[in-house]
């Protein structure tokens, strides 16, 4: 790589950072000022609802398998039942994901 | 997503090993493919491993080598890979409330992926107070040297690798989507909230298989909460 395209990568590492560290910093400012005990009530609702909203949106593009067939649609269907009926039965995070993963697996290797 | 205390039976930082394990599914085919790709569009070995330490930001490293590959003007690059990662910006102020005064979060926000922070939101508010950053540091230091070590083993061995196990592609990477759901399937415990999370999940869905892979997050979060507030004072929606 020439030094241009070094300036270019530490650019945008450096704005990768900054973008995850100065509205931490904000929020961490703003809570401190207001000065209660429970911070969660000072945030701000909006936030406090984009956050759970933006870990479902993950789940679903995560959702999309990689190859658009119907095989990889009906194991990313039955790894998901998977992974929620052995959630309800445990309650835990390793078990599910495992089974999950098992069984997704098991239909594409298996058909 | 339960805010209940639990306490811990191990140590901090070996329990947010432990949790950020499943993310492993995820990131190492991820890293192994960019490795191939960045070595594909001309870089070198150790090049593609420092694009992965410093930006560490999966989409931005992509488009990053492919722009480059295709001689895009560098001002370019660095303007289009920064948005791509604009979503992260309400990550911080998410998890600030149970994050202490310790200085070390200021580097620690290095490794707030969208992974870590699913991760983080759901299982900080478990955790004491104390055990937080330690927990985070096993977490978030796990995901980032699986990504770089799976970017290493792409630029080196990567197309070897995915021909002789494909199950790197085609199985692992199931592990994500089900990390998701067993982090927001416990939110859904009212209609509001499960006709909320369902919407987001939806559209991000169908985003991504129109073709709109990057604007899918933002865009179905933002129509979430927009269902949140449009549903939020009606009579029949009960149990907020």
């Amino acid at each position: 790589m020439d030094y241009s395209m070094w300036i270019a990568l530490f650019s945008i590492a450096v704005g990768t950072y900054l973008i995850r560290l100065l509205p931490y910093l904000w929020m961490k400012q703003k809570l401190t000022k207001s000065q209660r005990e429970d911070s969660i009530a000072t945030m701000p609702t909006w936030l406090t609802v984009l956050g759970p909203t933006m870990i479902a949106a993950m789940f679903g593009t995560s959702l999309v398998p990689a190859n658009l067939d119907t095989l990889s649609w009906i194991a990313t269907l039955i790894g998901t039942l998977t992974t929620f009926l052995v959630w309800t039965q445990t309650r835990s995070m390793g078990w599910p994901i495992l089974c999950g993963v098992i069984a997704f697996g098991i239909i594409k290797l298996c058909f | 997503m339960s805010t209940a205390v639990q306490p811990l039976t191990r140590t901090a930082w070996v329990q947010g090993v432990k949790d950020a394990t499943p993310l492993l599914g995820g990131y190492i085919p991820v890293a192994i493919s960019f490795g191939l790709i960045s070595i594909q569009s001309g870089f070198s070995v150790l090049e593609t491993i420092l694009i992965s330490i410093f930006i560490y930001a999966g989409a931005s490293q992509f488009l990053f080598v492919a722009m480059v590959a295709s001689g895009a003007p560098l001002w370019l690059v660095v303007v289009m890979t920064l948005l791509i990662n604009a979503r992260h910006l309400v990550y911080g102020p998410n998890l600030a409330p149970y994050l202490n005064k310790d200085r070390r979060w200021i580097a620690l926000m290095h490794g707030l992926t969208d992974q870590i922070f699913a991760l983080a939101h759901v299982r900080l508010p478990q955790l004491p107070n104390e055990a937080r950053i330690g927990w985070y540091t096993g977490a978030a230091i796990l995901a980032w040297f699986s990504w770089i070590g799976g970017t290493a083993l792409g630029a080196i061995a990567g197309g070897e690798l995915t021909q002789r196990w494909p199950m790197i592609n085609d199985i692992l990477p199931f592990a994500l989507p089900a990390l998701f759901l067993v982090l927001i399937i416990p939110k859904c415990n009212n209609p509001l909230w499960a006709l909320t999370i369902g919407a987001s999940t939806l559209i991000a869905l169908i985003l991504k298989v129109l073709g709109y892979p990057n604007v899918a997050i933002p865009l179905a979060a933002f129509c979430g909460a927009i269902v949140f507030y449009a549903l939020k004072n009606q009579p029949s929606i009960k149990g907020q």
